[in-house]
């Protein structure tokens, strides 16, 4: 018998709300967390607008002091919100030694310390001025740099001694993360593991790293219409920082220790476009091999799928191809699926977007809502399926998906049901 | 919920750019015989530097791969594994595009990003002004470039991951495409890593002396010594490593030639926070407990054991520690090496270097040795090959890697 693996507990910040229910509260009444940037001037800038959060307190969150000094801020947010879903889970500071060795845990995140990079840059050239050196005797600490500090941290914090590392592939990171916590729970390789994202790149050069794309949306007087997936008037997508942690367990432990049950992961598939580095083709073709293969993996057929937690970053060409590769898949079944996008509120929380989308799809399918896609004002000719615009729908959701597409080309989806829906349905 | 099957991993083809050799004869021939790549670095300056020496990929020509245009939107580290994948690719004699394109992927691990590019496209930032960054900056900066470009040219249109684990992660990576494989994910994958951090901004930040630090420092190329008593750390290098891994009944249909399969991975953490690798060798035991149990290798099967050699006392210790939980007292009967000792510690590279070594090692009947160690400190119980090469007996080797943020990996591979 294959392990079955579930999911126990949830810890998100994000720009519209810190914690699952200030978070979701905020999602469900289509709150836009977008506004003006105010971590740097950002005036230079054509895109001036982000998703900050902005009353983070990681000292309140649980984060030691010393950490606090040796992480940079991608870290401690991914600290923060493993924190919130250990809680959540009713595992913090219950665990023996012997569960700890059994628990990892899988991090995605696309920007890593880009953040700090450029400011420990800036100060050892004097903003270019000569060629990097230690201007000053202070120790700076490596970790503020290590793209796999997330994980490393999480571990160290609670003392896990599973599987640990972090995934880097793009804004697809943060459900790769899962998936592969998932593959290492169902493999035996772990008992539970905590996976999501985290980023945090609201930065001179992280901005105009994309703004020199021409991928982000320049919507500077209205902050929070800017992200607007599926309107015809859509111009890129939003910058935005956030993490994501949920917590993956043997089915057979949650059960024996009568852990609250949020939902079940019951597929993960991904592939690559081998197109573009930053878009689908248009045709959307590696979209509609997932999301076929997503279905094919769960064993499911197409009506029994009840909502889709899309991708939806918010730029022209992302959108046109999603809702080109949903006909393909569904044919007319595809105007019948309910499909939303979170980033229409929170913007493109980059490593972390996929796996605040995962902890989206998991609410809805608990508390049988589906959160909007808000800013839908004109309708784009391209896009005519259900986005389930700007406002929040009551709806019967047992078996829901979600799926990325990220920088670097990597695509990926997952599917979740209702508890104890495989068993009713084999 | 489909059920998976537990499918064998081969290896079917392998590509090497490293200090000591470019291609694996040249590495093969430099590792086995002692000969170290690690020199004076030359690309920059380092009179400013407390680190003076590495592993610097010399003579390595980009055009001999890629065109002009793409080498110069990406960085030296996707050369770097532009050219092992070239090598890996026309080694394992597979034609791509007979192959179902949605069946083969890439796992490509890497640490630091595409460094020397994203500095430089910082500076004109902060110089020149916003317009005047660079519109490949993030594509040839972020750690995904190199799966997302390796896609784009061979058409890999399967499961691509990229993951960051310090100088563990290329490891990591073979024992993600493995596992990939093994439930039926993929069918071939191009897995290993590649880094090209050799920069002076990494290099400060790397090379300060304190309390964390960890690299050895100065102008002798033969400071990286593990488990020597005068050991004061490892030596920087940069390089990649590329393996074709291939589902063994799919190797089988096309006749391909098999170096030999991954049996086994394990991985734990030490949870000792962003320090050395651990002087405690217990989660390390587990993670190579794992790897072993996988591959049901027994004692008498193990040619010898790659080490990950951290060239400090504590990880020293604690990587002796941990071989002495698992073999007890075979430990003596357990012969180790760590061959990287010629090319320098090339992060994400390094695991899939170590494997390609062993390979070869198992393919020539030969053990590479560890060179530098000529004090070696008799307390840590070890048989290491010392110096010279010597004759290999049995059919499997062991690779273990460990990272600052206290990762364990273990991989086992092993003869068909």
């Amino acid at each position: 018998m294959q392990r079955r693996v579930v999911i126990t507990g949830l810890g998100v910040l994000a720009c519209n709300g810190i914690g699952k229910e200030d978070f979701w509260n905020a999602c469900v009444a289509g709150r836009s967390g977008i506004k003006r940037i105010t971590r740097f001037d950002a005036s230079a800038l054509p895109a001036q607008i982000a998703g900050e959060i902005t009353n983070f307190d990681p000292e309140a969150l649980g984060l030691t002091p010393i950490e606090c000094h040796l992480t940079d801020r991608n870290t401690q947010l991914a600290l923060a919100t493993a924190n919130l879903a250990l809680q959540d889970a009713g595992l913090l500071d219950t665990l023996s030694d012997e569960e700890r060795d059994e628990i990892g845990v899988y991090m995605g995140s696309a920007m890593a310390s880009s953040e700090e990079a450029e400011w420990l840059w800036a100060k050892m050239t004097n903003r270019g001025k000569h060629a990097p050196r230690n201007t000053t005797d202070e120790f700076i600490p490596l970790t503020l740099l290590m793209t796999h500090a997330p994980a490393a941290a999480i571990a160290t914090h609670h003392q896990l001694h599973g599987p640990c590392l972090v995934l880097s592939t793009g804004c697809s990171a943060g459900a790769d993360a899962i998936g592969q916590a998932y593959w290492a729970i169902q493999e035996g390789r772990a008992d539970r593991m905590l996976t999501g994202g985290s980023d945090s790149a609201i930065s001179y050069a992280g901005l105009d790293c994309f703004c020199v794309l021409g991928a982000l949306s320049t919507r500077n007087d209205d902050p929070e219409r800017a992200s607007r997936p599926y309107d015809l008037n859509r111009d890129g997508f939003v910058m935005a920082e956030g993490a994501g942690v949920l917590v993956l367990e043997e089915r057979e432990l949650a059960l024996a220790r009568s852990a609250h049950i949020y939902a079940e992961l019951i597929a993960f598939t991904s592939n690559s476009n081998a197109y573009h580095m930053t878009a689908l083709p248009p045709d959307g073709a590696p979209l509609q091999h997932i999301l076929r293969q997503a279905l094919d993996e769960a064993e499911i057929s197409m009506n029994q799928l009840d909502y889709i937690n899309s991708h939806g970053s918010s730029t022209p060409y992302n959108e046109a191809a999603e809702t080109v590769a949903y006909k393909a898949v569904f044919g007319e079944y595809a105007y019948r699926i309910p499909i939303s996008s979170t980033k229409s509120m929170i913007g493109h929380a980059q490593g972390a977007a996929s796996a605040i989308e995962a902890i989206v799809t998991v609410l809805a399918l608990e508390r049988q809502i589906i959160p909007p896609t808000i800013n839908q004002e004109v309708a784009d000719p391209q896009c005519d399926l259900d986005y389930v615009p700007n406002v929040a729908r009551p709806a019967t959701v047992k078996v829901a998906l979600t799926h990325s597409s990220g920088f670097g080309g990597v695509n990926n989806a997952l599917v979740l049901t209702q508890p104890d829906w495989l068993d009713t349905h084999t | 919920m489909k059920h998976t099957t537990e499918r064998r991993v081969v290896i079917t083809g392998i590509g090497v750019v490293a200090a000591n050799g470019i291609g694996k004869k040249a590495f093969w021939q430099a590792t086995r015989e002692g000969i170290s790549g690690i020199k004076p670095i030359r690309r920059f300056s380092t009179a400013d530097l407390s680190i003076k020496v590495a592993g610097e990929v010399s003579d390595f020509s980009v055009s001999d791969y890629i065109d002009r245009k793409l080498a110069n939107r990406t960085d030296r580290m996707t050369h770097f594994a532009f050219a092992a994948m070239q090598e890996a690719l026309s080694d394992a004699n597979i034609v791509l595009e007979e192959e179902n394109p949605q069946r083969i992927g890439s796992v490509i691990a890497n640490t630091f990003g595409g460094v020397e590019f994203a500095m430089e496209q910082v500076k004109s930032l902060y110089v020149r002004g916003p317009r005047y960054m660079s519109a490949y900056t993030a594509i040839a900066w972020l750690q995904v470039a190199n799966v997302g470009q390796a896609s784009i040219r061979y058409g890999l249109q399967g499961y691509c991951k990229t993951p960051v684990n310090d100088t563990a992660g290329g490891l990591e990576a073979l024992g993600m495409a493995y596992s990939a494989i093994r439930r039926g994910a993929a069918d071939v994958l191009l897995s290993g890593g590649c880094e090209a951090f050799l920069h002076p901004f990494s290099l400060n930040l790397l090379g300060q002396l304190s309390e964390y630090s960890y690299c050895a420092t100065g102008d002798n190329p033969r400071d990286y010594r593990p488990f020597d008593q005068r050991a004061t750390g490892l030596i920087l290098a940069e390089g990649a490593g590329i393996c074709v891994l291939e589902d063994y009944d799919h190797a089988l249909r096309r006749g391909a030639t098999i170096y030999g399969e991954i049996a086994g991975y394990g991985q734990t953490n030490d949870a000792n926070g962003p320090t050395v690798p651990s002087s405690n060798g217990k989660q390390y035991a587990r993670a190579i407990r794992r790897a072993i149990q996988e591959g049901t290798i027994s004692l008498k099967d193990i040619a010898y054991f790659s080490l990950d050699g951290r060239a400090l006392p504590p990880s020293d210790q604690g990587e002796a520690e941990a071989l002495q939980l698992v073999f007890g007292a075979d430990i003596e009967q357990l012969l180790v090496s760590v061959p990287r000792t010629t090319q320098g510690h090339s992060y994400a590279a390094a695991g899939p270097i170590d494997t390609i070594t062993a390979l070869l090692a198992l393919e020539e009947k030969v053990i590479p040795p560890t060179i530098n160690c000529e004090e070696l400190d008799p307390h840590y119980g070890l048989s290491m090959v010392q110096d010279d090469a010597r004759p290999l007996t049995g059919s499997a080797v062991l690779i273990g890697a460990r990272g600052i943020g206290g990762m364990n990996v273990a991989l086992a591979v092993k003869k068909i």
